[in-house]
């Protein structure tokens, strides 16, 4: 209430310029007295399109600067070329120069008014005290930018923590866990089919289990240890002999927490959970109450590496997005997710490989080739299949009897990953497409027609074909086609040339003027943050890599790459790395959100749902690309 | 800013008399050479009972003061006059000042006499300054018996004065803001009102030192020609 009334005895003006602060960071964690001393010794200035707002020559800045309305824009002069380039962008609600005014030295940047613009500013005495007595704004001052950064981090975790909060409190009743149907056996069976079962089924326990379906006892693999090690019996022993009497149940209502206390006091794993009539109906395991907080990368791969059943790959993709969760909540980078993800989704192509080579071997050495994003190591959870088949044509046939044994397969393969979630790639760039299923002489010839007789048309296939990788089989092969390749690429100027004036048609979605482009093939008003956001950067990148003989194909490995070869300035890659990696991570989010709200996974964003710091990380990002594409100009004379 | 009145009423006491010889006043100052890009200026917006300057009374005085191109929020003027007897029951739906905010305010008598000694004889603009400049020299008069004119000066004619291809859709204040995308934090509120004017005017004021208009006069001088095309183009 004494807030309320101090509150209206401050004049309009004041408060005013209290509620515009208090929409913008670091402003609106500040205290409102902080904040009237901000408005009350504010002033405010106006500057006309192109003034000059800050420059290097004014000498050590005394002023801080809020962007009232309008923009500003950062200008450095490049000796290199002798033009002036624009190194960033402060809009409504930012605030400047925050280096040079902590280091009390001029700015090294000529910050120049784009448009008409407003600007608040306090000067230093003011700025001083606010600093010294309010937490918030100096950690915002002393980190500056990365602590958007940061923030950006927190949200994104505070997100991923929120949907663990919702699945899995411990106040769930276990009836709404995922039991498992439960691997059981009667008291008879010997101690090593019993084994064999669990081993099949891939589980940790067996509960044994009367006529009427009534737990009895429950057999896991500690209790086989013991009983190896402490020399109980044989193995043709009957389970019950060795089994664990009456195991722990809980009926269906019983919640989560209960489980975990009672396998606390216990040191038991596992327990059952019964029916009114005491009837088995599954099995908890501690590992299933715990799954969120320990989602277990290593342990995730090994079951999807040696899974029996095309079923049990289909119900582990959701583990795999539960362990995406997890992992963002616990502030790994989008960078690293792409590559688990991928490395997840390898797994479990070649598992798919693996178990349709053992049904019905085809009998041909082949690698399985994985193009696009796959080939970069940079998939989401929305993900296609694009892949192909390299064989070695063996002694005494010809490639196409190869290809007719292969296709078939390939063509099952295809449609299982399809049920594992890897959506069919609607241009039929599958391994099952007779085109993308050929020997390494075939593939030479294809990259020779490809490189040397390049049309805007097979353009378009560059950020495919030239992304790729061998998930299964020899990599060998590719490794000596994609030298070839790399050689002819090297040695043709004209097709560099092609690939760059491909690779700066997508733009970033912002105009020379402020505010973002919208996406226009998608629904109004939305971003596409793959194509618009991720692809430039992508695409840039690839031709400076294939240019210069780079073998990787992950765009953040490429950069470093072209870092060593000092093709790119090791500050410009940083901040072109971190550009790209934001917007992978506004996107993963925006997916992990369409999941939880179980919409279907898409790549475009309405800018105006974001809050406006993501808004403002999103379009320094989108200028960092408009910076690259700017170099592929230069370098290529566009 | 009324700790502020306070204050100065007490450092006016201890200087001797409380009813204020208006010699002792500061002088208004007159549109000469003063450079536009150092002056002060104040800015200013009224919020009255009504549209008749003889009939009608004013309830609250918003201000800013530019000064050198910059406007400072630590120099402005918000406040509503004590006047109980009013009846503002006509207006109070525009500006939102009903019967119990006027009998906070303050003795009409000591807000204008801080008001001038605030201005300091400073040029006042204010958006269709007649209006403003009608009340408030009758309130002056009926108040401190004060009769001196300051120099006023429309920011309704500056702004079309300096952008004339503007195309606002019309010549309201609300329009010009609109044009240049500024929010007034609340309509109708004097000072609100005020501050949106001066930013306004920083506008014109960035046009002008650009199209050599340099002092006080040159932009006076500059109003009486584009008042005077005007009324030609009306002919």
């Amino acid at each position: 209430m004494a807030a309320a009334t101090q509150d209206t005895q401050r004049p309009q003006n004041t408060r005013a310029i209290m509620t515009f602060l208090r929409e913008h960071a670091p402003f609106s964690n500040m205290d409102d007295a902080h904040l009237a001393h901000f408005a009350e010794h504010a002033s405010l200035r106006f500057f006309a399109d192109e003034d000059v707002v800050l420059s290097p020559e004014d000498g050590p800045v005394r002023r801080f600067y809020v962007v009232k309305q309008g923009r500003i824009r950062g200008e450095r002069h490049n000796d290199k070329d002798g033009k002036t380039e624009t190194t960033f962008e402060i809009s409504q609600g930012e605030c400047f120069p925050l280096a040079a005014l902590i280091g009390e030295r001029p700015t090294r940047t000529l910050h120049r008014a784009s448009g008409d613009t407003f600007c608040l500013s306090i000067e230093h005495d003011a700025f001083v005290t606010l600093f010294s007595d309010s937490d918030p704004f100096r950690d915002f001052c002393l980190r500056g930018v990365s602590s958007l950064l940061d923030q950006v981090n927190q949200r994104i975790q505070s997100g991923a923590m929120a949907s663990m909060g919702s699945s899995n409190s411990l106040d769930t009743p276990l009836e709404r866990y995922a039991l498992r149907n439960p691997i059981v056996c009667s008291p008879d069976l010997p101690v090593r089919k019993a084994v064999a079962r669990m081993h099949e089924n891939n589980v940790g326990s067996i509960i044994i289990t009367d006529d009427e379906r009534h737990p009895t006892g429950i057999f896991t693999l500690r209790d086989l240890r013991t009983m190896v090690a402490e020399e109980k019996g044989p193995l043709d022993t009957p389970v019950s002999q060795v089994m664990t009497r009456d195991p722990i149940c809980l009926t269906a209502h019983a919640d989560a927490f209960e489980a975990a206390l009672l396998m606390a006091e216990h040191h038991f794993a596992h327990l059952c959970v019964i029916d009114e009539e005491r009837r088995l109906i599954g099995v908890v395991s501690e590992r299933d109450l715990f799954a969120l907080q320990r989602v277990d990368l290593v342990n995730l791969a090994r079951t999807i590496g040696t899974a029996s059943h095309l079923r049990t790959l289909v119900s582990l993709r959701s583990d795999v997005s539960r362990l995406v969760d997890a992992m963002l909540a616990h502030g790994a980078d989008s960078g690293q997710v792409v590559k688990i993800i991928t490395t997840l989704n390898d797994v479990t192509v070649r598992r798919v490989l693996e178990l349709n080579i053992k049904k019905n071997d085809p009998g041909i050495p082949f690698t399985w080739l994985t193009f696009g994003s796959e080939g970069r190591q940079e998939q989401t959870l929305l993900t296609d299949q694009d892949n192909g088949i390299l064989f070695d044509t063996p002694q005494g046939m010809t490639e196409d009897q190869v290809r007719e044994k292969l296709l078939p397969f390939a063509q099952t393969v295809n449609q299982e990953l399809a049920e594992c979630g890897f959506t069919l790639c609607k241009g039929n760039i599958m391994a099952s497409n007779p085109k993308l299923c050929l020997s390494g002489k075939e593939w030479d010839d294809w990259f020779i027609r490809f490189i040397d007789a390049s049309t805007p048309q097979n353009l378009v296939y560059s950020s495919i074909f030239l992304d790729m990788r061998a998930v299964f089989g020899p990599t060998k092969p590719l490794e000596d086609l994609f030298d070839k390749v790399l050689t002819r690429i090297r040695k043709n100027a004209l097709f560099q040339k092609m690939l760059a004036g491909n690779a700066i048609t997508r733009r970033p979605p912002l105009t020379m003027f402020r505010s973002f482009r919208y996406a226009s093939d998608g629904r109004k008003h939305t971003l596409d943050l793959k194509r618009q956001g991720l692809a430039p950067f992508v695409e840039a990148v690839r031709v400076f890599a294939l240019a210069n003989g780079v073998e990787e194909a992950n765009t953040l490995e490429r950069m470093d790459r072209l870092v060593a070869r000092e093709v790119f300035d090791p500050k410009d890659a940083n901040a072109w790395k971190e550009a790209y990696s934001l917007i992978q991570a506004i996107r993963m989010r925006a997916h992990q959100e369409m999941l939880d709200r179980g919409e279907p996974l898409s790549n475009y964003i309405n800018p105006d749902d974001l809050n406006p710091l993501d808004r403002r990380i999103l379009r320094e990002s989108f200028r960092q690309a408009q910076r690259l594409q700017q170099k592929l100009e230069v370098t290529y004379q566009l | 800013m009324l700790e502020h009145i306070r204050q100065w009423f007490e450092r006016r006491r201890g200087g001797g008399s409380l009813h204020c010889d208006p010699e002792q006043l500061p002088h208004p100052k007159a549109a000469g050479d003063q450079a536009l890009a150092k002056t002060r200026l104040i800015v200013l917006d009224l919020e009255t009972t009504g549209l008749n300057p003889s009939r009608d009374q004013v309830i609250a005085i918003g201000a800013v003061a530019i000064s050198a191109s910059v406007i400072h929020l630590a120099d402005q003027f918000d406040l509503i006059l004590r006047r109980p007897e009013l009846d503002i029951s006509e207006t109070v739906l525009i500006h939102g000042i009903g019967p119990e905010a006027l009998t906070r305010g303050h003795e009409t008598e000591e807000a204008l006499l801080h008001l001038l000694e605030w201005m300091n004889g400073d040029p006042v603009l204010a958006y269709h300054s007649a209006f403003d400049q009608k009340f408030l020299e009758k309130t002056l008069k009926q108040t401190l018996g004060y009769t001196r004119s300051h120099t006023w000066i429309d920011v309704a004619d500056i702004l079309p004065a300096f952008f004339p291809d503007a195309k606002t859709g019309g010549a309201g204040l609300d329009h010009w803001a609109d044009y240049f995308g500024l929010e007034v934090s609340e309509r109708h509120h004097a000072a609100a009102d005020a501050m949106v004017t001066a930013e306004l005017t920083l506008a014109a004021l960035n046009k002008a030192g650009k199209h050599g208009v340099i002092t006080l006069a040159d932009l006076t001088d500059k109003l009486r020609y584009y008042r005077r095309l005007k009324s030609m183009h009306r002919v």
